[in-house]
């Protein structure tokens, strides 16, 4: 059974640093498809990998149905091949995990049916892959999810900075994703830049936010270095306490 | 087979995904430019019976993959030469889309996509086992050509790894392609005993169903009879399925009695006829998300097309998605038809009702787009754009001028 953990959050919380640690933790477990959900980031730098912004998902579609609309599509060639084949083609693929960008959400048109091939395609890709794994870098939007993928949300992971405003935003977030989705397992919270404890009114906020605290990283971790340096995850020293933690919510979520 | 040759075959490998950590060599992909697979049919003395011949390096001349420097990635050109009375040049597409298959089937490899976009993979485990040459690969090929197609009475492989070679052959593969496709798109309803049907869209026009025929491809544009063909082979029960044609009612019309009792199926009961060429009776529904809209123009007593992109008013004065709102939701609605935009190409497109000859209208864009089509039947100047109209009266006065035919009366 493949595991699907979804990572969700406001920009600039360390979303996608934790989800390159998340895919580099599970990678030593089983094999991960990486999915960088989130068009305004970029998962693929934060597990040093070189980008390549033709090959996203989304443009690959745009692609096909621009080639519909011309005709110079070939006619014999099912169309759920032929975006099964560019999908695989545009896998970066590494050590213990796959990386796939999803790109920007579609524009004016139908899309009925290349969304329903799309899901199709990723649904066989999972299948014949095998992947142990799927870790998905949302965006705030959660367009992908709602459209694009048919699976259900085994752990949701939403990242908050400390602050009353982000954890109310979580809460929000949680809402939004179990209305889009039918089913989620696990929704839980990753609150980062933390200094000492959480204040009584950020207890609160947490509390009414409907999300379990599953790691409260703190603020010397080295996470904003990396933010700020743009530096891979993978040049992180080997034992550094952020790796610990995020190595802590695997283990504690019994991924 | 076993003991034959170095790796197992069979269909259990069909699914085995060949990753870079587990790479040994590839061939074609996504990093090499020249790559095609081509069958063609051949008389028997053309073919020398099992042969296979290997042109350029071999997999134990060439640099393998490495996870440091990478590389191992190189051109390929696969030419599957068959002999047999009963082939035929339409038998060339189904015996080279085998290959894909067959390569699959060999344990360590790993085939994706056709004709020029081919990629094919071996694994490191398949070189551990001694497998070190595409002559293996080619004789493989011919036992399962000749052991699962009887139909081949003779057959020769050729695997060419020599980039040269690769691209001068090239193009005599493309143009091959390219006849084929010209092949599928001069398919007619009158060759098939098989329709189409999709309802992806019921969910937002419940009474909506698009039936799918080699001249009538589905409104939003993206599905054709050879994709819907795929998609009910791959999952019957799905929301693209058969429809069994049935009776020719009206040729003409393009009534059909397997069309009709599908209508009436997943229409919920709303209407039990469609015409499938014609604007006027029984017409198509319409879903949301057709590319374009056929519109009547009364004044005239002929159509315009109007297509998503168009921003501004059509000739009657009302924009596309004005129109849209009105003709969507699953409705037939004599004179307004939903269409994806191909359907212009089609030589049935509304036949019933003077097809391509009754447009006196067209968005400049889709003018140009369709100019060859247009041209081909000595009407590109006769149609209207915005940039020549900017009402009905305008646009009698221009059908007068540049003397349309369906105006005149020669339709």
């Amino acid at each position: 059974m493949t595991k699907t953990i979804a990572m969700a959050g406001k920009g600039g919380v360390g979303k996608t640093t934790v989800a390159a640690l998340l895919v580099k933790a599970l990678s030593q477990k089983g094999l991960v498809l990486a999915l960088d959900a989130d068009p305004s980031t970029n998962l693929n730098q934060a597990l040093g990998l070189p980008l390549d912004d033709s090959q996203t998902v989304g443009s690959i579609r745009e692609k096909m149905t621009e080639d519909v609309s011309k005709g110079t599509l070939s006619p014999t060639i099912p169309k759920q091949e032929y975006l099964f084949g560019k999908i695989v083609e545009s896998l970066a693929e590494s050590r213990g995990f796959d990386l796939l960008a999803m790109g920007r959400p579609e524009g004016p048109g139908c899309y009925c049916a290349s969304n329903r091939f799309l899901r199709d395609s990723l649904d066989k890709l999972v299948h014949d892959h095998k992947y142990d794994y799927i870790v998905m870098d949302c965006e705030a939007g959660l367009e992908h999810i709602s459209r694009q993928t048919t699976r259900d949300i085994d752990v949701m992971l939403i990242m908050s900075d400390p602050t009353i405003r982000g954890i109310t935003a979580a809460g929000r977030m949680k809402k939004l994703i179990e209305e889009l989705r039918s089913n989620v397992g696990r929704a839980g919270l990753i609150i980062n830049r933390v200094r000492g404890d959480l204040t009584p009114e950020m207890r609160k906020a947490v509390e009414d936010s409907g999300l379990e605290v599953l790691a409260l990283i703190p603020e010397e971790s080295g996470v904003s270095d990396l933010e700020t340096t743009g530096k891979a995850v993978v040049d992180l020293p080997a034992e550094s306490s952020l790796q610990r933690k995020v190595q802590e919510i695997v283990d504690n979520l019994s991924l | 087979m076993e003991g034959e040759f170095h790796v197992d075959i069979g269909p259990q490998y069909e699914g085995e995904v060949i990753r870079k950590e587990n790479l040994y060599i590839e061939f074609g992909g996504p990093k090499v430019s020249h790559r095609f697979e081509l069958a063609t049919v051949k008389s028997a003395d053309e073919i020398e019976h099992e042969k296979v011949e290997i042109i350029g390096p071999d997999i134990g001349d060439l640099q393998p993959y490495d996870e440091e420097k990478g590389g191992g990635s190189y051109p390929i050109g696969i030419l599957v030469d068959v002999a047999g009375g009963e082939l035929d040049k339409d038998a060339e597409a189904i015996i080279e889309r085998r290959i894909h298959m067959f390569t699959n089937m060999i344990e360590g490899w790993y085939h994706m996509n056709q004709r020029q976009d081919v990629w094919i993979r071996m694994s490191k485990e398949c070189h551990d086992k001694g497998f070190a040459s595409l002559r293996e690969l080619g004789e493989i090929y011919i036992l399962l050509y000749t052991s699962e197609m009887p139909i081949i009475e003779a057959i020769q492989v050729t695997i060419i790894t020599d980039e040269k070679k690769v691209a001068e052959l090239m193009p005599h593969a493309l143009e091959v392609y390219s006849a084929r496709d010209e092949r599928a798109r001069t398919l007619n309803d009158e060759d098939v005993d098989t329709f189409y049907g999709c309802v992806l869209c019921q969910s937002f026009a419940p009474t909506h169903i698009s039936i799918i025929t080699p001249n009538r491809i589905a409104n939003c544009g993206a599905i054709n009879w050879f994709d819907g063909r795929a998609a009910a082979k791959i999952d019957p029960e799905g929301p693209i399925f058969a429809i069994p044609k049935g009776e020719v009612i009206d040729a003409i019309k393009g009534e059909y009695s397997g069309a009709n009792a599908i209508e009436a199926d997943k229409s919920l009961g709303n209407y039990d006829r469609v015409f499938l060429y014609s604007a006027f009776e029984h017409p198509h529904t319409s879903c949301g998300c057709f590319e374009a809209i056929v519109y009547y123009i009364p004044e005239v007593d002929a159509f315009g097309v109007v297509h998503r992109e168009y921003r501004g008013e059509t000739v009657i004065g009302e924009t596309f998605s004005r129109m849209a709102g009105e003709s969507s939701g699953g409705k037939q609605i004599e004179g307004r038809l939903g269409t994806g935009l191909e359907q212009l190409r089609s030589p049935k497109f509304i036949q019933a009702d003077g097809g391509l000859e009754r447009i006196v209208w067209l968005p400049k864009d889709l003018k140009e787009r369709f100019k060859d089509a247009l041209e081909a039947k000595g009407l590109y100047d006769k149609v209207a754009t915005e940039d020549d109209v900017k009402n009905v009266d305008e646009l009698m006065e221009f059908l007068e001028r540049t003397g349309h035919p369906w105006l005149k009366g020669e339709v």
